[in-house]
């Protein structure tokens, strides 16, 4: 008899039962002529005909979104109202992105005539549909020692195209107030550090001018887990792209998230607490306030599993330069679930596709109580009182006064959560490396300082309206919602 | 080539190469009849042996040309989820993967997806 806890019994006939790997022949199932090459999902493929499958899937899944108002899959007419901005990491997505976008909306076609081409509203398969196509790359080896930069590998391979204009950043331009002015942020009034070690985020204001590099340092240093730093990084990254998209007047902004990665995202990132903003991991709007152009961010490859991507750019030969592997990465969140995911997709091929299509299903309770203020996603309102309530905790009582500003009500629950969760692993070590003269205090990115005073002046106004005779004049540097 | 050697090719693509000295072609020559348990030191006559097949070719890469972090090529005595084997440009998969019996001047190769993305 066994001395296990467990039911063996149980336990044996809980293991899913593996299908064949292909379902019937190895015939292909489009042309029904050809020995297969390739198998995808269960589906049989020729090298002749996975190309024009593989393209279709692309299309179908980034020409409905865009033109402003959806036209439905029978669109005929493309008209962007906008530039078009490509995310490239040097990765194997990006990689097939650049070259299925090149391909279908920029090789072969000649400049658009029409600088209006919302008015003209027809959409001639010779000219380009989007006027400028940007590819823009963050580089972040800036946040570790000794990781290579790769700003070079990535300009060659984008420069291998024509009719791209490339992009490079770094993470650190974040903190650089020479970036966020050259993309139409206004000089802030004294830069705005934050207290780290207080749930309640301390604002404070600051004069100490420092490079953006230590900054970065600082603030990553500062994060209370290890796992917090790759969560901080993408949204960096994601900041810097929104931004610089708005900088091309692009319309659209594509990232060359697979369904593969797709499915990693979203687990980890409810894994992490950003549960709310589910749908916004697939597909946002982003910065349409006051009136601007928003900025619409689509994942084209969201049907297409990472192993088309990979015969796609064998077959065609692309270079993929890789993206280097952040130190403590592969035991983060991420990392985990993406050995998870990719080991399911080995064995159960169709079952990646069923993350996906489940979590497009759900839709938060409650409506957005507001823009978080660094990652610039819809967030709930009162994270710190929910946090109370679900959570057994014997915090002393918070120090903040009533009247000492605090970043905490202008974060989404899992942007609040990166930077005060502390890992179980290491009580209470948090600060202690942040460093420096400055002791506990933070730099913020720049978006957040101006988006925190802007929020600020309006609440004030909201106070105080019935009280005023006219509108009052935009102060300098908050006009523009940035 | 005598019977009982078989001529091939490997090449790796994605960036597995780097684990193999960063050398993306190889052109190898294995024995038609390997040990049945994979051990690709050399074997007793007497030991069991079956036909060179893919299962073989993993463990011999793996022994004699892999550089370092076998955990990034090698899993539960396969590939590691995440890279792709083609047998002469056709998936594996459609072929019998490691169970596929390796004929004389065959091509195959090893793409990682993991190369970032």
């Amino acid at each position: 008899m066994s001395t296990s806890c467990g039911n063996p019994t149980v336990e044996k006939d809980a293991l899913m039962p593996r299908r064949r790997k292909f379902d019937r022949t190895k015939t292909c199932i489009k042309c029904k002529d050809n020995q297969g090459n390739v198998t995808i999902r269960h589906a049989v493929y020729c090298k002749e005909c996975f190309f024009p499958m593989l393209n279709q899937k692309f299309k179908r899944s980034l020409e409905p979104t865009i033109n402003p108002i959806p036209d439905g899959p029978r669109k005929k007419n493309l008209y962007p109202p906008g530039n078009l901005l490509i995310a490239f990491s040097g990765g194997l997505g990006s990689t097939v992105l650049l070259d299925l976008v090149h391909k279908g909306y920029v090789a072969s076609r000649k400049p658009r005539e029409d600088a209006d081409a919302a008015v003209r509203k027809k959409d001639p398969k010779n000219e380009m549909v989007w006027k400028e196509v940007h590819v823009c790359y963050v580089e972040v080896c800036g946040a570790f020692p000794a990781m290579r930069d790769r700003t070079e590998d990535v300009r060659r391979v984008v420069e291998s195209y024509d009719g791209f204009k490339f992009v490079p950043l770094r993470v650190e331009d974040s903190f650089d107030t020479k970036w966020w002015e050259s993309v139409g942020g206004k000089p802030d009034k004294g830069e705005l550090r934050v207290d780290i070690t207080n749930e309640d985020l301390i604002l404070l204001p600051s004069s100490n001018a420092t490079s953006p590099l230590s900054a970065l340092h600082t603030y990553l240093s500062s994060l209370p887990a290890p796992t917090a730093i790759p969560t901080t990084l993408q949204t960096l990254t994601r900041l810097l792209l929104l931004h610089t998209a708005r900088a091309t007047s692009s319309s659209h902004f594509l990232f060359g998230t697979c369904l593969t990665s797709l499915s990693v995202s979203l687990v980890s990132l409810v894994a992490q607490g950003g549960g709310f903003n589910i749908k916004e991991e697939v597909q946002e709007d982003w910065g349409g306030e006051g009136g601007r152009q928003a900025v619409r961010i689509v994942r084209p490859l969201k049907d297409i599993v990472m192993k088309e991507c990979a015969m796609y750019a064998w077959w065609r030969g692309l270079e993929v330069v890789g993206q280097e592997v952040w130190p403590d990465a592969r035991q983060g969140i991420g990392g985990i679930t993406k050995d998870f995911i990719v080991g399911l997709e080995k064995d159960y091929p169709s079952t990646v596709s069923t993350i996906t299509r489940t979590c497009a299903k759900l839709a938060p309770k409650e409506t957005p109580a507001g823009i978080c203020t660094l990652c610039n996603r819809p967030a709930q309102g009162h994270v710190q009182d929910w946090k109370t309530r679900i959570s057994i905790r014997s915090l002393s009582p918070s120090l903040a006064s009533p009247q000492q500003p605090s970043l905490a009500p202008y974060l989404c629950y899992m942007c609040h959560t990166t930077l005060t969760s502390k890992s179980s692993k290491k009580p209470s070590s948090g600060s202690s490396s942040a460093g420096g003269e400055e002791g506990n205090e933070v730099p913020l990115p720049l978006w957040v300082g101006a988006r925190v005073r802007r929020m600020e002046r309006e609440e004030m106004r909201d106070k105080v309206k019935e009280f005023l005779l006219d509108k009052e004049e935009e102060e300098e540097g908050y006009a523009e919602p940035i | 080539m005598s019977e009982d050697q078989i001529l091939l090719k490997v090449e790796f693509g994605g960036g597995l190469e780097l684990l193999f000295s960063n050398e993306k072609k190889h052109a190898l020559t294995l024995p038609a009849r390997v040990p049945a348990d994979n051990s690709t030191s050399p074997a007793p006559s007497e030991k069991e042996t079956k036909p060179l097949d893919i299962a073989y070719l993993i463990h011999w890469l793996r022994d004699h040309r892999l550089k370092e972090r076998a955990e990034l090529f090698m899993e539960n005595d396969t590939v590691r989820p995440g890279i792709l084997v083609l047998i002469n440009d056709t998936d594996w998969e459609l072929e019998g993967e490691g169970g596929y019996e390796i004929k004389d001047r065959d091509e195959i190769v090893f793409i990682s997806t993991l190369h970032g993305g």
